[in-house]
């Protein structure tokens, strides 16, 4: 009996393991095993995941986030691409070439929308981040000003104040500055980044970079280029069947 | 194979510290596998941590593995406690493998992340008790 009492051990203490890890994975709302809970609440017209396939049980819609969104790409495009990001999360910097890269290989196939979800006060100047983007927006040069600041997110993210530097990125592409002060402070663009807000939180989004393909919210681990572009891919072939 | 109550005592240890390095592992799997964002009550940064690229490998959760270990860590050390000689031999590498692995992801969350996560660094102290109960077992195993 000695001699198999450690195994009998050991097997009791697995049991307990797997079959907890089971029952939670089961009970927590949100888990694969779970009855998928979509929002109801009416799409956008001009939302990315309008273009979802409602077949999916996993596709959720959300409320609508700023409108107009920042958003690159054709309207119909067939594959429709959502990020929820934070300008100071150094996973949105390592992904931001990834997108880049997406973007160039497919050309007009794919669409992307990038919402504001600033992770603040961990990420403090996450806001002002975004305020820039945002007045850069208003002279329609919110993606110049996307890649400016991710591309250099190491030179401002531990700086005391960044918005001298983010007015900077401004005058280097060639927005009128004096309007850019105004705006940046202005409701409109607090409630844009605001109502970014709310549609993250009607999605569930708790961290950054979140992404969602077609409406489908894409695992951190698919993120890297290989994984995504395969995403992608599948996505346009569905959609020309 | 007989072995002291010094010894024993440190198996048992050994295995009830990776009771609790299972537990903290096992709650981060399942909060990986079911989307849920961990809740950081001591510091922050819990989220960037395990949602950043280096809480997968190869599609594979790193808190699973690190329950794995655990769970391999536990194994052994009821068999070792039982004087199964195999066992206690195989308990310090393993231990010293896993100690060297908490070394590398403690850089990873001080040098690359720059953010630290409670649950990893419990699971780090965890294992540097592991290190520390299984020396002094294998130093009475050879005294």
């Amino acid at each position: 009996m000695k001699r198999i009492l450690p195994f009998i051990i050991i097997l009791c203490v697995l049991g307990v393991a797997l079959g907890s890890a089971w029952y939670l994975t089961r009970t927590i709302p949100g888990s694969p095993n779970a009855v998928a809970v979509t929002n109801p609440a009416p799409q956008s017209p001009g939302s990315p995941v309008s273009q979802a396939s409602p077949s999916r049980a996993s596709v959720k819609t959300g409320v609508p986030g700023a409108e107009p969104a920042n958003t690159r790409g054709p309207v119909n495009a067939p594959a429709q691409l959502e990020e929820f990001g934070d300008f100071q999360c150094p996973p949105c910097g390592v992904f931001h070439p990834v997108l880049e890269q997406m973007e160039e290989e497919f050309g007009d196939k794919l669409r992307v929308t990038f919402r504001h979800f600033p992770l603040v006060p961990k990420h403090q100047h996450a806001l002002a981040a975004a305020s820039a983007a945002e007045a850069a927006g208003m002279q329609g040069k919110f993606w110049q000003m996307h890649k400016l600041i991710y591309d250099h997110q190491k030179d401002w993210a531990q700086v005391f104040d960044a918005r001298p530097i983010f007015e900077g990125y401004a005058k280097q592409i060639g927005l009128d500055i004096e309007r850019y002060k105004r705006d940046i402070g202005s409701e409109a663009i607090v409630q844009r980044i605001i109502n970014d807000g709310k549609r993250a939180h009607s999605l569930g989004v708790s961290g950054t970079p979140t992404v969602f393909l077609n409406g489908q919210e894409v695992p951190f681990e698919s993120l890297a280029p290989e994984k995504l572009r395969v995403l992608i891919q599948k996505e346009i072939a569905s959609a020309g069947k | 194979m007989a072995i002291g109550n010094r010894q024993l005592a440190m198996y048992v240890a050994a295995a009830l510290l990776s009771l609790l390095g299972i537990a903290d592992a096992l709650y981060l799997t399942i909060e990986h596998i079911t989307g849920q964002s961990v809740k950081c009550t001591i510091i922050s940064g819990c989220s960037e941590v395990l949602s950043s690229r280096y809480a997968v490998i190869a599609g594979v959760p790193l808190a699973s593995i690190g329950a794995a270990a655990y769970f391999t860590v536990f194994s052994l050390a009821t068999l070792a406690a039982f004087g199964y000689r195999f066992a206690s031999t195989l308990l310090t590498p393993v231990v010293v493998a896993m100690f060297l692995v908490s070394l590398w992801l403690i850089y990873l969350q001080a040098f690359v992340i720059r953010e630290f996560c409670q649950y990893c660094l419990f699971s780090a102290a965890v294992t540097v008790m592991l290190l520390v109960v299984v020396l002094i077992g294998l130093r009475l195993r050879r005294a």
